[in-house]
């Protein structure tokens, strides 16, 4: 996109350290695939806090593989259709910030209760099934456009 | 609703429930979280919409069920999820433009578009996109659309999410559906910006 809406700010040094830091977690990052927004939310989140110096990788990785360890010790079949791989991501995230002492589980929990609760996008629930603005053509008109 | 899109909704729900804390914390700003998602909003998703446009350019019969029921349509191509159970698909003419905005917030046929760019969110656009859509269009987006060409604005409501099925370019006679997608654009399937021209 352009001038006037956004914010320009992300630069490659950024795109390069995430890269190495996905590197780390010893995947290409091409492999790196977003099905869903909260997992591309979830990732910018644990990199986010991260580079703002809220714990080191390596402790993350680790409680990254041990969630992905009790997953795979938890189902018969590793084909098991509960699978996703983001799901441990923000597992990961969430225990080396509550090992840090940033986050309890108890508020967690009931926040993610009260975000469940409201319905998505309250204030804005109802169809809309007219334009909400038209800009018409000159040539259906005798004069110029008003 | 399934087992796992219920435990998806519960993460997805865990997610938001962390950021918000983190930043009540002092711990990150929305923008240093948004500067991560930026470097790979492009990656998600816009890639199945590009291949649902391709194919209604190749297949009338499949465009004129996209343009009935978009919902039932991408469903035959396995594509959908939550917030893409009503999309709505308008089609571009040369006499009529549609473009989508979402008034209030960011309403979003993410299944086929992955995520809102930042823009989409800003007040600028979602405002001054319904009250001067030919001026935005062609000052921000250096998107002009001909003075003899409607241009009408959707607003996407959590209800009813719009998107656009842009015209086929010119020179593309005997392209492969693969290769049309590559001429998909995520700004072209939102109405503010072109495909890409065939080369």
């Amino acid at each position: 996109m352009t001038a006037g809406f956004g914010s320009p700010s992300t630069t490659l040094e950024q795109r390069d350290e995430v890269e190495s830091l996905i590197s780390d977690l010893g995947f290409h990052p091409e492999e790196l695939v977003f099905d869903e927004p909260w997992e591309l939310r979830a990732f910018a989140l644990a990199v986010a806090a991260h580079t703002s110096g809220r714990y080191a990788w390596p402790e993350f990785q680790q409680a990254l593989a041990s969630s992905i360890k009790a997953w795979e010790d938890s189902v018969e079949d590793l084909a098991d259709p509960s699978w996703s791989y983001f799901e441990h991501w923000v597992n990961a995230l969430q225990q080396v910030l509550e090992h840090a002492g940033q986050v309890d589980s108890g508020t967690l929990h009931s926040r993610t209760q009260v975000v469940l609760d409201a319905p998505a996008n309250r204030n804005h629930h109802e169809p809309h099934y007219e334009p909400v603005a038209v800009d018409p053509a000159l040539t259906n008109r005798t004069g110029a456009r008003a | 609703m399934s087992i796992e899109n219920r435990g998806k909704k519960e993460v997805a729900a865990r997610v938001k429930a962390l950021e918000s804390m983190m930043i009540e914390k002092g711990l990150l700003t929305t923008d240093m979280v948004d500067r991560f998602v930026e470097i790979y909003e492009n990656e998600v998703g816009p890639q199945l919409g590009a291949k649902v446009v391709a194919k209604a350019w190749m297949d009338p019969e499949f465009k004129a069920r996209l343009l009935e029921d978009a919902t039932a349509a991408c469903r035959e191509l396995e594509i959908g999820g939550m917030q893409g159970e009503d999309m709505v698909v308008l089609e571009v003419t040369d006499e009529v433009h549609h473009a989508v905005v979402c008034t209030l917030c960011s309403c979003y046929p993410w299944p086929v578009l992955g995520t809102p760019p930042n823009w989409y969110k800003e007040p600028q656009y979602r405002s001054r996109m319904v009250r001067e859509p030919r001026k935005v269009l062609a000052d921000e987006f250096s998107f002009p659309i001909p003075d003899t060409t409607e241009i009408r604005v959707w607003d996407s409501s959590s209800e009813i999410r719009y998107w656009v099925l842009p015209q086929r370019p010119g020179g593309t006679d005997g392209w492969t559906e693969d290769q049309l997608a590559e001429l998909v654009t995520r700004d072209s399937m939102i109405g503010v910006g072109p495909t890409k021209a065939a080369s």
